[in-house]
């Protein structure tokens, strides 16, 4: 279960509206089910020109997005900044907070993972134990409705993800 | 000697070896040698101005160099090494 609280959730549509024809990405931590905290990471696919930046797409994924000019590729898919993955996870450490899930946006599909988001995940838990991360959930907020964005969270293992329940958090008063 | 963990996508530069060793006393250096050893290397590791690419973080033991002092960060035997992409995804296939 992941708990996240309202302001959060508004937050990560907010995100993902502002971004919208582009997918947005992000961080959320916090401490056993509750998520207290957002990062939003930047997609920096839009502004990558050089062909060797798409490295970690699988082949199928890179023939597609090869074809595409790089603010197209921003609309497909995201590749996070990984300095500003690097310095959210670090100041998650320093508040004593865990990593809960990564977030994105499918701005006209739905709040599923796809193949390429199961196959990078995968890839990260290569060697997320080895940095001593634990296993993050992957939140995916859907705007293909536009007027009612869906927010889903998942658990990737083994090169399948399980729907997990996610639930809205009223704030306290 | 010091292990560096190549990932999934930098396979093809290093044989598909996802384990590599190399030499150098600083993390530059470490990156020159693998390049000597697999032409290419460096280039998919770095972008044209040198520095490390946007999508990549690499750490020494469990720590990111970038906040310890980047390609100067001095390495030593029996270190480990890991090229570590961010989080990705797309939204077809
Ligand atoms: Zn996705």
């Amino acid at each position: 279960m992941l708990s996240i609280p309202s302001d959060i959730w508004q937050d990560m549509i907010e995100h993902a509206r502002a971004l919208d024809p582009h997918e947005c990405c992000g961080i959320l931590a916090g401490t056993d089910d509750h998520v207290t905290m957002q990062y939003r990471i930047t997609n920096i696919l839009a502004r990558m020109h050089d062909e060797a930046d798409l490295a970690h797409f699988d082949q199928a994924k890179l023939s597609d997005l090869k074809n595409l000019t790089p603010e197209e590729r921003a609309d497909v898919a995201f590749q996070m900044d990984a300095q500003e993955m690097s310095l959210a996870q670090k100041d998650i450490r320093q508040k004593g907070m865990t990593l809960k899930a990564f977030y994105h946006s499918h701005t006209f599909s739905p709040a599923r993972p796809s193949l390429t988001d199961v196959t990078i995940a995968m890839e990260f838990e290569n060697y997320r134990e080895r940095l001593n991360i634990p296993e993050p959930y992957h939140v995916i907020i859907s705007l293909e409705d536009k007027e009612r964005p869906v927010i889903r969270a998942y658990r990737i293992q083994e090169s399948q993800a399980t729907e997990i329940p996610v639930q809205r958090r009223s704030l306290p008063v | 000697m010091i292990t560096v963990r190549i990932p999934t996508p930098l396979r093809p530069m290093t044989e598909g070896k996802s384990e590599v060793e190399g030499k150098g006393t600083t993390i530059g250096e470490l990156i020159d040698q693998l390049n000597a050893a697999h032409p290419g290397f460096k280039d998919r590791v770095c972008d044209e101005r040198g520095e490390i690419r946007r999508f990549i973080n690499v750490y020494l033991n469990e720590e990111d160099i970038r906040f310890l002092t980047g390609k100067d960060t001095p390495v030593k035997d029996g270190d480990e090494v890991s090229i570590v992409p961010a989080i990705a995804g797309g939204t077809h296939g």
